[in-house]
């Protein structure tokens, strides 16, 4: 399967079984998680079911296109079932079969592996997904979102992407992967791992970032309060950048240890605000 | 008596946690049966437990019923039971109505046994025995609330039990209960909205077997009727029950590889229902990375184990989930994995050593140590000072002052590479092995370097024991030491001292490796600790007052705890620490030596030494109560007992050897020292004799002192 073929395939799978497709936010975002339809909709009691592809920008993790298995920007695969079925591992397993993988041919296991994101107050029970020693897929139960305890529970399954795919057609260096049948991951993203890569670690403008920090947090905390509410969505845009900023300086260098805490906890604060106020609206609607 | 096979089915429990999970499981049933009135006689030996990653089952056996009891229900005193005419009041004829019973039915006896006279009626309530079939749900409600999780999770469970949520390790998704082959009723309901919701699953006779195995029949559920067939029938269906028998599995796997033994395979038992081992290759081009990085990679990343053949790591076991059939395919996928990481390192290892890892001191300016403490760079100056400073004290050798300042100024550049930034583990061993790969001239510091990370661990075989051999290990030991004095000096210095099971920088472990080196590793006379630990803390000068005291103390404990956990009893320890000349913390290694001769010592003249033991305290008593004379004056001697323990003491004044014989030559004591408390006087009416005798005391003493506090031996006096 071409890497398209399993994008099909996965929506075909879990539109079939209740999923809303839905489309990559627009914003940067680090996973999957950090998109609204995860991060505000496992919030409050209602029952939501979605599926996605989220690119996923990790500035740090990039290599300038050097290397065969790291990347500034992955895709995940993300699926939110809320409340989580009594089947959802039986559910997930079948996935797997649907991209063309047979559990039974291989080591498919579930290892220990919570997760845990401070800068957006959340944190899950869970494990890695592992298909003959490559992790391919975190699965979690989430406990917590922006600080509040969650119930119903809501299970989150974010394949990796270029992972599976690497694993389906047999290459070794994820540049060669096809993306069709035609055109390969190197012709449509290595370009852009190279520029996007050497911008964060060596041009970034490190004041610019400071500033764009500070001013996307100030600007969702203004927004946020502003008389009449509704306004959770443009606040949480905010904060989505004002994480971006913050791993953009990360990888650039420019945060020192002492820093780093201070600044995650910033965004948490302000994450856990916009969950409150998105909690609030959610029981105002009963 | 009847059988009772509970079987909790859940979604995949961390493995680490399963013994544990395990050993509570069995206990807390062993102690609700006896509580619910159903044990047997045979306490708890007839629970058996076994687990798996996906179930913990439980067998017993377990009562038809509740033994019949008796309650009893106190009445009014029959003071007040009983009317002058001797009729029963009121109050007593209340009482019996309540209970059903009528008033002289009742019994007549003393509330408290104590009080014989003071009678109170009494209705003696028969408690019929409940079916266990009644009982056992509650039973079966209270295990599951019983087990201890590391980390419990929600999952939107709700137990009626009137405790209502329900959170447990993982979801549970089936019970097989059964009691004599009825299936205890028992259910677990959904939590919505905060409350009791719709069912979610009952219990029932069925189990469910590997996920995948046997093929195209994984996961189907099959009915059991009790522990055995439980057994018998997951083994049918891809199932190891019993974790002895995956161990044993696993073990034999790994013989017949001639793979050799690693404790990460202890960790595979727990991961797997069906255990089969499976053998990858390195390829050939890796083989020649260091063998660390391939065992990092293999062990800490991927838990396989490294099948070492002549002379490199050619090949790794791993446990899978299978039978094995499809393994050719398996393996490839871990080999991919393996190569994938090696590759990365392989990079690292070649892109690393294009630089002098000479060069990257300067880099360590940018990586912190802690934000109060500065950078590595600061902290790679102090160790050299600090190097600088145990060889100006005499407790380096000329011809090791060098090498052990340059491996000082050395040992932290590897933070700055590529391999360390991703296996941060290989800090230490990397600097060391690019030193090597860039031709330092001085292996010795390559081996300092390597190994300053170390000991981690407390006993006296642990690394770097055997690795580390003349020079290499003086300089070692210097390094290692100067390292650990400034991480401990620097934490103090700004109040991060360990408290209770708080110790996020790891001082206890850093206490200990400081205790080690001087015990294990340095070479002839150790420096002071007190001396060095007042040098390591003048690069702290805003340390409070008291800073160095209480890392005398830390240090103090830390040998405490390093001797106790080589087999001493505490308070030989104790007993060896408190001794003078030298101090403790002077010479760590002379406090060894001294709590094996007394532990040996004690072994064989236990008597003796109590009974000096006893005097010893008495005499410490007498020398806080009044000042001796500055010397022994024999011409104020009036007893014969004060001159035996004079002659007996002068006689083993000078003695020297090892700190055994000098022990037992003290035995000789007991006489003389007996002799002289039973027939001397020592606080005298004239100062003169009691200051001599008090002074004959104090030598005796300080004979004791040069190898033990013999009043720190507990249970002697």
């Amino acid at each position: 399967m071409n890497l398209q073929e399993i994008v099909f395939a996965l929506q075909r799978y879990w539109g079939s079984r209740g999923c809303l497709v839905h489309q990559p936010w627009d914003v940067e975002v680090g996973a999957g998680t950090m998109h609204p339809e995860t991060f505000l909709r496992v919030l409050g009691p209602r029952p939501w079911n979605v599926a996605y592809v989220q690119p996923s920008r990790r500035p740090a993790d990039g290599r300038y296109g050097d290397n065969p298995n790291r990347l500034y920007k992955h895709q995940q695969f993300q699926v939110i079932l809320k409340p989580a079925p009594k089947d959802v591992q039986d559910v997930y397993l079948a996935s797997l079969e649907a991209i063309g993988i047979d559990p039974a041919a291989h080591d498919v296991r579930f290892e220990e592996d919570n997760w845990e994101s401070p800068t957006l107050g959340a944190w899950g029970i869970g494990w890695q997904v592992l298909l003959d020693g490559q992790e391919i897929t975190q699965f979690t139960y989430f406990q917590q979102a922006g600080g509040v305890d969650l119930a119903p529970i809501s299970a989150e399954i974010t394949y990796g992407l270029e992972r599976i795919a690497m694993y389906l057609q047999d290459v070794d260096d994820v540049y060669d992967l096809r993306w069709n049948a035609d055109v390969r991951y190197r012709d449509v993203r290595h370009e852009e791992e190279f520029q996007l890569s050497r911008y964060s670690f060596e041009q970034a403008d490190v004041e610019l970032h400071r500033r764009i920090f500070d001013q996307a947090l100030a600007e969702g905390w203004r927004v946020l309060k502003l008389e009449g509410g509704r306004t959770v969505l443009p606040a949480y845009d905010w904060c989505l950048k004002s994480s971006h900023a913050f791993n953009v300086l990360d990888a650039r260098g420019a945060i020192s240890v002492s820093q780093r805490a201070g600044m995650i906890l910033s965004i948490r604060k302000l994450a856990c605000a916009i969950a409150a106020a998105w909690v609030e609206v959610e029981h105002a609607r009963g | 008596m009847a059988e009772l096979l509970i079987e909790i089915g859940f979604e995949e429990m961390p493995a680490s946690w399963l013994p544990a999970l395990g050993e509570g499981f069995a206990s807390a049933f062993a102690s609700l049966r006896e509580k619910h009135g159903l044990g047997g006689d045979g306490g708890a030996s007839d629970v058996r437990v076994m687990w798996g990653p996906r179930r913990l089952a439980l067998g017993a056996s377990v009562r038809e019923r509740q033994a019949d009891a008796e309650t009893l229900v106190w009445g009014p005193a029959l003071k007040q039971a009983k009317d002058a005419a001797g009729a029963w009041t009121k109050a007593a004829e209340g009482f019996a109505k309540k209970n059903a019973v009528a008033p002289d039915a009742l019994e007549v006896r003393p509330k408290d046994p104590a009080k014989p006279d003071e009678l109170n009626l009494l209705f003696v309530k028969a408690v019929p025995g409940r079916p266990a079939a009644d009982v056992l749900p509650e039973l079966l409600a209270a295990l599951l609330r019983s087990l201890a999780f590391p980390k419990r999770m929600s999952w939107d469970a709700w137990l009626d039990d009137g405790k209502g949520a329900f959170p447990f390790g993982r979801p549970i998704r089936w019970i097989v209960a059964l009691h004599g082959g009825a299936v205890i009723p028992f259910e677990i309901f959904e939590l919505v909205n905060g409350t009791k919701g719709p069912s979610l699953l009952k219990s029932g006779r069925a189990t469910h077997g590997h996920r995948f195995l046997p093929r195209g029949a994984g996961a189907a559920p099959v009915e059991v009727r009790g522990f055995d067939d439980l057994v018998a029938k997951l083994r049918e269906r891809h199932v190891l029950l019993d974790p002895a028998e995956r161990a044993a599995r696993i073990a034999a796997a790994l013989k017949a590889a001639d793979a050799p033994e690693h404790e990460i395979a202890g960790e595979w038992r727990d991961l797997v229902e069906w255990p089969a081992v499976l053998i990858g290759s390195v390829p050939e081009e890796f083989r020649s990375l260091p063998s660390e990085v391939l065992e990092t990679v293999l062990v800490h990343h991927q838990k396989y184990v490294p099948i070492p053949e002549g002379g490199t790591i050619a090949r790794f076991a791993a446990v899978t989930n299978t039978d094995g059939a499809a393994g050719a395919a398996i393996v490839a996928g871990m080999e991919r994995v393996v190569v994938a990481r090696l590759r990365d390192a392989a990079f690292f290892w070649s892109e690393d050593r294009k630089r002098p890892l000479a060069d990257r001191v300067a880099d360590l300016e940018g990586v912190t140590f802690h934000r109060e403490l500065g950078s590595y760079r600061q902290k790679a100056e102090r160790l050299v000072k600090l190097v600088d400073a145990m060889a100006a004290a005499g407790a380096l050798a000329k011809e090791d002052v060098d090498g052990a300042s340059e491996a000082a100024r050395l040992c932290k550049a590897d933070l700055t590479t590529a391999m360390v930034r991703e296996f941060t583990e290989l800090q230490g061993v990397m600097g060391g092995r690019y030193l090597e790969a860039q031709g330092h001239p001085d292996a010795d510091v390559a081996a300092a370097v390597r190994w300053h990370y170390h000991p981690v661990s407390v006993e006296e075989t642990a690394a770097p024991a055997g690795a580390v051999a003349g020079r290499g290990e003086r300089l070692f030991a210097a390094v290692s030491l100067a390292d650990k004095l400034d991480t401990l000096a620097g934490y103090f210095s700004i109040g991060e001292t360990p408290t209770g099971s708080r110790d996020p920088y790891g001082l206890r472990r850093a206490g200990q490796g400081t205790i080690r080196v001087l015990l294990d590793f340095w070479p002839g006379a150790s420096p002071d600790l007190r001396a060095l630990v007042r040098g390591a803390l003048e690069a702290f000068p805003a340390a409070k007052p008291g800073t160095a005291e209480a890392l005398d103390t830390f240090l103090l404990e830390r040998l405490e705890a390093v001797l106790a956990s080589r087999g001493f009893a505490v308070d030989v320890v104790r007993a060896a620490i408190g001794a003078a000349e030298p101090a403790a913390l002077e010479s760590p290694r002379e406090v060894l030596l001294r709590a094996r001769a007394l532990a040996h010592v004690l072994g064989e003249a236990r008597a003796d030494f109590e009974s000096l033991a006893v005097a010893f305290k008495r005499a410490r008593n007498i020398l806080d109560k009044d000042a001796p004379a500055a010397a022994v004056d024999p011409t104020l001697f009036d007893h014969d007992a004060e001159r035996e323990l004079h002659a007996a003491v002068a006689a083993l004044a000078g003695a020297a050897g090892d700190y055994a014989a000098r022990l037992v030559a003290l035995r000789t004591l007991r006489a003389p020292v007996d002799g002289f408390f039973d027939q001397v006087l020592v606080m005298a009416e004239d100062a003169r004799v009691r200051g001599n005798r008090l002074a004959l005391l104090r030598e005796t003493l300080g004979l004791f002192y040069r190898i033990a506090d013999l009043s720190r031996l507990g249970g002697i006096a």
